[in-house]
């Protein structure tokens, strides 16, 4: 392409436009679908890693090996926070230049998830402050940060028709419900191995599609 | 090959079309970023977008971020309609169904 491109046909055959045509398409669902597979490997990551930290370091856990929990929880806390925050500047670069419809969409649903993971916890402040055990606690923060991702990813399933998305959601809102029975620390433990490695196999699903399109 | 829409039968119409389809209907692409992502150079691309939006294809949208000024582009529903008559039709010239 160069600066004097002609205005008019420059001799394209049928084949040639349909190639450009699908080139083109092609490259640009890749280019707004780059960050979904960086998304699950991110949160993956921190759930798997945080969750097991967690498990290894409650009071009493069968865990060979032995974290302090002054190490454990400011891990947990610092990969968390940092997976919302590589999803959240991720998902904004993705969609810079982009005004409309997806944009509105986009950012409220990044508000969702702040303003929920925002609600859970103040919520579980209060349980706290209303004398809830050590275990009742862990047992409602493990399950109700994963039921609020179900009910997310099943948003997302609406809004972008994704099937994977409702796979991992009915995985984690199933490790939601059914964890809570293993008590603590078991359930933090369950929940490292049910959601995080669901959400590492969404990532390499997500980035064979991408390979595919 | 007459009757292929000569507004949008020429390699870098094609691609900003076919970009611009690509997006979600209600969406809008900044000039910047369809610039980056078509890899053309400013002047070209103004150049091939001045002739789509004559033919009443694209939508401009001249508008302001902050105190600068930023154009953002759609594809119009006739310069939609266009985009599916045209590759309806190199189906057709490629022996599939129209």
């Amino acid at each position: 392409m160069t600066e004097n491109d002609d205005l008019e046909s420059d001799g394209l055959t049928p084949e040639q436009s349909l190639a450009l045509i699908q080139g083109e398409t092609r490259s640009m669902k890749r280019l707004f679908g780059v960050q979904v597979p960086v998304y699950y490997f991110v949160w993956g990551g921190a759930w798997l890693v945080g969750y097991l930290l967690l498990w290894a370091a409650w009071p009493g856990s069968p865990s060979p090996v032995a974290v302090p929990l002054a190490v454990a929880a400011p891990v947990f806390a610092a990969l968390i926070l940092g997976a919302a925050v590589a999803s959240a500047v991720v998902g904004v670069r993705s969609n810079r230049g982009i005004k409309g419809t997806s944009d509105f969409v986009g950012t409220v649903y990044g508000i969702s998830w702040a303003l929920l993971g925002g609600a859970v916890g103040t919520i579980g402040y209060a349980l706290i402050r209303a004398g809830s055990s050590d275990a009742a606690v862990a047992i409602y923060y493990t399950s109700a940060y994963a039921l609020l991702v179900g009910a997310m990813y099943l948003a997302g399933t609406m809004l972008w028709r994704s099937v994977d998305q409702l796979v991992i959601a009915i995985v984690m809102i199933v490790a939601a419900a059914v964890t809570g029975f293993f008590g603590a620390p078991g359930n933090m433990l369950a929940m490292a191995l049910i959601a995080g490695p669901a959400l590492l196999l969404g990532g390499v699903i997500a980035l064979a599609r991408l390979r595919r399109m | 090959m007459d009757e292929l829409d000569p507004v949008i039968h020429a390699s870098a119409r094609l691609r900003i079309t076919a970009a611009l389809a690509a997006l979600d209907a209600g969406d809008r692409i900044s000039f910047p970023r369809l610039q980056g992502l078509l890899a053309m150079t400013a002047g070209n691309l103004s150049t091939h977008l001045r002739k789509l939006e004559d033919a009443g294809y694209v939508d401009v949208d001249k508008t302001f971020q902050g105190r600068s000024p930023v154009t953002y582009l759609s594809l119009s529903q006739a310069g939609r309609r266009a985009f599916e008559d045209y590759t309806a039709r190199l189906r057709a010239l490629l022996g599939g169904t129209p």
